[in-house]
C-alpha cells in the first residue's frame, strides 16, 4: 500500500532573475514500511523533495499526496500539525535545542505529538539514559545523533526523514548510528526515508531512488537488501 | 573597496544600524536639549540684564532716600552706578482685576528697559512706556490712553512706547505668584519728571482732602488755592518717601557694601543683592533647576543609548566573524581590518551625533523660544540656543567611546589565526543554572525553562534588556511623577495651606492700627511679611494670626500645624540652620535690635524662605511688624478700596497663574514620555531581533518539529514579557529614588514633597507592558517568515 504519491511535482527557486529549477516534473510512490534511499550527488534536488515530503517547503506544481492526503496546499499551521503528527526529522547536524537537556529534548515533542511515546524509554532504546540530565553540548556527535532519532521517533509519525544522517559522524559512529535507526524503525514499523550521497547506504535500502538535476533517474526496488554488516563501509 | 563594504554591512544589519543611530540620536539629543535649555536661559537672561543694566543690589528704606544720600551711595568707590528707584503696583482705573507695576528710575544707568517700539526713553517724557506683552494681553497700542490709581490720585497719561525690562523679566506681583498672567499683571516705566508731577497732584488732592475735612466751603477749593500752598519742601519730601530704593550696579561683596552704606548714611540700610531679587533668584533657580533635571534624566538616556550600543556592536562582531576570516585568509592585515570594522563604530558615532545635535536643538527650542514652554515665562526680546562648554567634549567622547567600544569588539574576533577567525562563533556552553537544584524546576513547562536557560546563556543581552526596560520606567515614573507632585503641591495650596476667598494685600508699612480695623471688618486671617537677617541670610519672618483657618501652616507631612505661641518655626530650607529646641537670633532689617526665639519645628513653605510665628508671639518679643495681607472669605468685589488697600486677589484667579507652570512642566513630561517610550520601544526591539536572530536555528528546529507560529511567538513574547516584569519592579522603586533625589537637590527652589498618583503608576507599567508587549509581537511576527530549510543548513 502506498503511503506517499508525488505526481509531477515542480519546485523552481528563482533569486534575482536566475531561476533553478530543484525538482522538475518529478512523480514518484513509496510503500508503507519500506527504506527508501534517496541517493544523489549535491545539488541534485534530493534535500528539496525530502523537504517537500517534510511539509517543510510546498511545489509549485504537482501534488503531494501523504496517507491519502494532499500536502501541496496546506496553510502554515496545516503543516506544523501535519509535522507533528506525520513525519519525524533527523538531520545531519542533529538540530537538538541546546538550552534543553537530553530528556527535555525528547519530552519537547510530546507537546504537539497527538501519539508521543514516552521519552525516557525512547532514550533508553537509544542508549543513552546514563546522559538524561545533560546538555546536547555535552554529548559527542553519534550521541546527539542518538537522542535527535529518539526525538524523530517519539512523535511516533509514520514517516521518518533522514538527511544525511550519518554525514557528520566517523564511518564507525555512521554505521552504528545507522543501524540503529533500521533497528528502530522497523521495530516500530516506521516508513524511512533516507537522502545521502553514500552510496553503501543504498545498498540496504528496499528501494533506492536515483536523483540528478532535479530529475529522476531511476527507481530501483531491491528485493533483497544486504544487513549494515554485509555492506563494506 | 572597503569603504563599500561597510555600507553594504550597514544596510544588511540596517535594524540594527538605525536603531543604533536613532538610540544615540535620541540619548545625545536628550542630553543635549535639557542641557542646552538651562545654558540658554543662563546666557539670554544673562545678556538681557546687562542690556538693561539690571541692579546687583537694592537698598531699601522706609524712609524713602533724599538727593542727598544718593549723592553720597554714588561716591562710594565701587559701585559703578545709582539711581533712586520707584517700583509700586497700582490698579488701572476702571479695569476690574487689571494692575501694574509702575517703575521709575531717576538715572538712566541702572534697571532700565529696551524699547521694542515707539519713543525711545526721555527722562522729561509725560508719557507710558508699557510692557509690550501687558500691551498685546490686554490690545493695547501706542497713543492709547492709561490710567493709574495711585493712592487716591490718579496718573494720567499716553502710552509712548512698548519695552522690555530686565527688572521685571518675569512679571510676577509678588514673590507667591510662580507665573506671570499678562491679561492681569504687567509693568510700565514713567519718568522722574513725570513722578514729580505726579506727586505734586497727590499732595493737591490730599490738601483738598484736608480742606474738605475742615469743613472749607467747596466752591473755594480750587487749583489756584491748592497750588499757593505746595511748597518746593513739600515735594521734596514727597519724593523722598516715594523713591523707598535705591538699584545699583556694583561688583562689591554685600558685606563690604552694607558697611560702606552704613558708613555714607550712618544708618543701617537693608541691602539686599539680586540672589535676592524674584526676577534674578527665578532666572538662576530655573537653570540651577535645569542643571540638575539635565543631570540625570538626560545622562541616563545617554548611558542607556551607549550600553546598548556595546551589546549591539558586540553581537555584530560575532556575526561578522567569518568574514573577519575570510579577510584575514585573503591576507588583509589585522590592522586594515580593525579600521574597516572600527569605522562602523565612528559611522554611527558621528551620524548619531549630527541628529542628536539637531534633535537636542529642537528640544531646547521648544522650551527656550518665545513661542516655546518658557515663552510666557521669561519676557526677553533675544532667545538663542547655546551649548554649554562640557557638551562639546561630552560628544567627542560619546563618538570616541563608540569607536573605541568597536574597535575592542572586533579585536576579540581577531585573535589567533586565520582558521579560528573562520570557524564560526559559538555562544558559551550550556551549563545547569542554580534554580535546577530546586524541584519545582522539573515541573516547569518547557518554554519556560527555555526561556530562562537562554536569559542565563546570553547575560550580557538580558542585562541590557533590563537596563532598557528600567530606564524606560524611572524616566515616565520620573516625569509623570514630576507632574504629579507638583499637582499635589498646588492641591495642597488650594485646599490645605490656602483656604480663603480673597487676599487683600495692604500698603508698605501700611499702620498697624488702621490695618486691624479693617481686619476686624473683613474677618479672617492675617500675616505680616518682613525681611530679617539670620545668620547673615536675608530671609522673610512671617507673622501669622489665623484664628479662622484662612491660612495655614503645614509640617514636613502636609498636616497641618496648631501655631504655638511658644516659639517660631523654620521652613524646611532653613532646617539645617537650627535643631529643634535649639535657639535662633535674628534682627529686622534696618533695627539695630536682636530677637531670640525657641524653634518649635520646622514648615513646608511655599515659596520664601522663612521664619514663621504668632502675633502672640511677636508681641511678647515686641517685635515690629506691620500687615502685609488679609485673608478673607469676602469676596473682593464686596470690599471696598481705600488708602490702606494696594491690591485684591482672589484665590482662583491666584491659582490660575500655576497653569502656566503646570503647562510647562506638562511639555516636559511630555517630551520625557515620548522619549522614554522611544528608547524602549529601540532597545528591545534591537535586542529583541538580535535575541530572534541568535535562536532562529532554535526556533527553525521547533518548527520543523511542528510547533504552531502562535506557539514559537508566544515563547519570545514570553521572555520579553518576564524581563519587562522585574524590569517594572526595579524601575518602580529606582523611579521614585530619582525622583526622590531631584525633588531633593530642587529643594532649594520649591519645599515639595514626594507625591505619586495611581495614575502615574498605571500609565507606567502599561505603558512599559504595552512597549514590551509591541516589539514582542513585532519580532514574533518575523517568525512566521523564519525559512526552516535555510536555518536549519550548516553546523552548530
Amino acid at each position: 500500500m502506498s503511503i506517499v504519491e508525488f505526481e509531477n511535482v515542480t519546485r523552481i527557486y528563482t533569486s534575482g532573475e536566475h531561476e533553478q529549477k530543484a525538482l522538475d516534473n518529478v512523480s514518484f510512490t513509496l510503500d508503507e514500511g519500506k527504506f527508501v534511499v534517496i541517493l544523489g550527488p549535491s545539488g541534485a534536488g534530493k534535500s528539496t523533495l525530502l523537504n517537500m515530503l517534510g511539509g517543510l517547503d510546498s511545489p509549485n506544481e504537482g501534488t503531494i499526496t501523504v496517507n491519502d492526503r494532499d500536502i501541496s496546499t496546506l496553510s502554515d499551521n496545516e503543516l506544523a500539525d501535519y509535522r507533528a503528527a506525520t513525519v519525524g526529522f533527523v538531520f545531519q547536524f542533529y538540530n537538538l535545542i541546546p538550552t534543553l537537556t537530553v530528556y527535555e529534548n525528547v519530552e519537547l515533542v510530546s507537546q504537539i505529538a497527538p501519539d508521543a511515546l514516552d521519552a525516557k524509554q525512547m532514550i533508553a532504546e537509544v542508549g543513552l539514559t546514563d546522559h538524561l540530565h545533560n546538555f546536547p553540548a555535552e554529548l559527542s556527535g553519534g550521541e546527539q545523533q542518538r537522542i535527535s532519532i529518539a526525538r524523530a521517533l517519539a512523535k511516533n509519525p509514520k514517516i521518518l526523514l533522514c538527511d544525511e544522517p550519518t554525514g557528520a559522524l566517523d564511518s564507525e559512529t555512521g554505521v552504528m548510528v545507522l543501524k540503529l535507526l533500521l533497528s528502530m524503525a522497523k521495530n516500530y514499523g516506521k516508513t524511512i526515508v533516507i537522502v545521502t550521497h553514500n552510496q553503501s547506504i543504498a545498498k540496504m535500502a528496499d528501494t533506492v531512488i536515483r536523483v540528478k538535476n532535479g530529475k529522476i533517474r531511476e527507481i530501483i526496488e531491491q528485493d533483497n537488501p544486504l544487513s549494515a554488516d554485509e555492506v563494506e563501509w | 573597496m572597503l569603504t563599500r563594504k561597510l555600507f553594504r554591512t550597514a544596510w544588511s544589519y540596517k535594524a540594527q544600524f538605525i536603531s543604533m543611530i536613532i538610540m544615540i540620536t535620541l540619548g545625545m539629543g536628550m542630553f543635549l536639549g535639557f542641557n542646552m535649555e538651562w545654558k540658554t536661559i543662563e546666557v539670554d537672561t544673562g545678556n538681557f540684564f546687562e542690556q538693561t543694566n539690571y541692579a546687583d543690589y537694592r537698598l531699601y528704606s522706609e524712609k524713602g532716600f533724599t538727593k542727598d544720600d544718593i549723592k553720597k551711595i554714588s561716591s562710594i568707590k565701587g559701585i559703578d552706578a545709582a539711581t533712586r528707584y520707584l517700583s509700586v503696583n497700582l490698579d488701572i482705573k476702571d479695569e476690574k482685576n487689571k494692575s501694574l507695576a509702575l517703575d521709575v528710575s531717576e538715572n538712566y544707568k541702572v534697571s532700565t528697559f529696551t524699547v521694542m517700539d515707539g519713543e525711545a526713553y526721555d527722562k522729561k517724557g509725560d508719557g507710558f512706556w508699557l510692557s509690550d506683552k501687558f500691551a498685546a494681553a490686554n490690545k493695547m497700542k501706542i497713543g492709547d490712553k492709561l490710567t493709574l490709581e495711585f493712592q487716591g490720585t490718579e496718573i494720567k497719561g499716553k502710552i509712548v512706547g512698548l519695552i522690555k525690562a530686565g527688572e521685571h523679566m518675569i512679571c510676577v506681583a509678588d514673590k507667591n505668584q510662580m507665573m506671570p498672567d499678562y491679561n492681569t499683571f504687567g509693568y510700565a516705566y514713567i519718568s522722574p519728571e513725570k513722578l514729580k508731577t505726579v506727586l505734586k497732584d497727590k499732595i493737591k488732592n490730599d490738601f483738598k482732602k484736608e480742606l474738605k475735612k475742615s469743613r472749607v466751603p467747596e466752591e473755594f477749593i480750587d487749583e489756584k488755592l491748592t497750588e499757593l500752598f505746595i511748597t518746593d519742601e513739600m515735594l521734596t519730601e514727597a519724593e523722598t518717601k516715594a523713591y523707598a530704593q535705591i538699584n545699583l550696579i556694583s561688583d562689591m561683596e554685600k558685606k563690604a557694601l552694607e558697611k560702606a552704606v552704613k558708613k555714607k548714611l550712618g544708618r543701617t540700610i537693608m541691602v539686599t543683592s539680586k540672589d535676592d531679587h524674584v526676577v534674578y533668584k527665578e532666572s538662576n533657580g530655573e537653570a540651577e533647576e535645569g542643571k540638575t533635571m539635565g543631570s540625570v534624566l538626560p545622562v541616563l538616556f545617554l548611558a542607556i543609548a551607549i550600553l546598548t550600543m556595546v551589546t549591539t556592536m558586540h553581537r555584530i562582531a560575532t556575526k561578522e566573524k567569518t568574514q573577519i576570516g575570510t579577510l584575514k585568509a585573503l591576507g588583509f592585515k589585522n590592522r586594515r581590518i580593525l579600521r574597516h570594522y572600527t569605522s562602523y563604530g565612528l559611522f554611527i558615532g558621528i551620524v548619531g551625533t549630527a541628529f542628536g545635535i539637531a534633535l537636542g536643538y529642537a528640544v531646547c527650542k521648544a522650551i527656550m523660544s518665545e513661542g516655546g514652554m518658557m515663552g510666557t515665562y521669561f519676557d526677553m526680546p533675544d532667545w538663542s540656543a547655546a551649548i554649554p562648554e562640557f557638551c562639546y567634549p561630552v560628544m567627542a567622547a560619546t563618538v570616541a567611546l563608540l569607536t573605541l567600544i568597536s574597535y575592542l569588539s572586533v579585536r576579540q574576533q581577531l585573535k589567533g589565526t586565520a582558521a579560528d577567525a573562520l570557524r564560526p562563533y559559538s555562544p558559551k556552553k550550556m551549563r545547569k543554572i542554580f534554580l535546577e537544584r530546586f524541584r519545582f524546576w522539573d515541573k516547569l513547562h518547557f518554554g519556560t525553562k527555555w526561556n530562562i536557560r537562554d536569559l542565563s546563556r546570553h547575560k550580557s543581552r538580558s542585562a541590557m534588556t533590563l537596563f532598557g526596560i528600567v530606564g524606560c520606567m524611572v524616566l515616565m515614573v520620573g516625569g509623570l511623577g514630576m507632574r504629579d507632585t507638583m499637582a499635589g503641591f498646588l492641591d495642597l495650596l488650594d485646599h490645605d495651606i490656602s483656604n480663603y476667598t480673597t487676599k487683600v494685600n495692604l500698603v508698605d508699612d501700611a499702620d498697624l492700627k488702621k490695618s486691624k480695623e479693617l481686619y476686624d471688618e473683613l474677618g479672617g486671617d492675617w500675616e505680616s511679611l518682613s525681611g530679617i537677617s539670620l545668620d547673615g541670610d536675608t530671609v522673610t519672618l512671617d507673622i501669622i494670626h489665623n484664628p479662622d483657618n484662612m491660612l495655614n501652616v503645614i509640617d514636613e507631612d502636609n498636616n497641618r500645624i496648631k501655631l504655638s505661641d511658644e516659639g517660631v518655626y523654620l521652613c524646611l530650607r532653613l532646617s539645617d540652620k537650627a535643631e529643634i529646641g535649639d535657639k535662633i537670633e535674628f534682627s529686622p532689617y534696618g533695627s539695630k535690635k536682636t530677637y531670640k526665639a525657641k524653634v518649635l519645628g520646622y514648615n513646608r513653605s511655599i515659596m520664601t524662605e522663612s521664619v514663621t510665628m504668632t502675633d502672640t508671639l511677636a508681641e511678647k518679643l515686641g517685635v515690629d511688624y506691620s500687615i502685609s495681607s488679609i485673608y478673607t472669605d469676602k469676596k473682593a468685589s464686596n470690599i471696598k478700596s481705600n488708602d490702606l488697600i494696594s491690591g485684591k486677589q482672589d484665590k482662583t484667579q491666584f491659582m490660575e497663574t500655576f497653569n502656566s507652570f503646570v503647562e510647562i512642566m506638562d511639555g516636559m513630561v511630555i517630551i520625557l514620555v515620548i522619549a522614554a517610550v522611544i528608547l524602549g520601544i529601540v532597545v528591545l526591539y534591537n535586542l529583541g531581533i538580535m535575541s530572534y536572530v541568535e535562536r532562529s536555528r532554535e526556533l527553525a528546529t521547533l518548527k520543523v518539529l511542528g510547533f504552531r507560529n502562535r506557539t514559537i511567538g508566544k515563547l519570545l513574547i514570553s521572555q520579553n514579557i518576564w524581563l519587562t516584569f522585574v524590569g517594572v519592579i526595579i524601575g518602580l522603586p529606582a523611579g521614585v529614588g530619582v525622583l526622590q533625589w531631584l525633588l531633593t537637590a530642587l529643594a532649594g527652589e520649591y519645599e515639595m514633597k514626594l507625591m505619586l498618583g495611581a495614575l502615574t503608576y498605571s500609565v507606567s507599567i502599561l505603558l512599559t507592558f504595552g512597549v514590551s508587549l509591541l516589539v514582542g509581537l513585532m519580532v514574533a511576527r518575523k517568525n512566521k517568515k523564519i525559512d526552516m530549510v535555510e536555518a536549519l543548513k550548516g553546523a552548530e
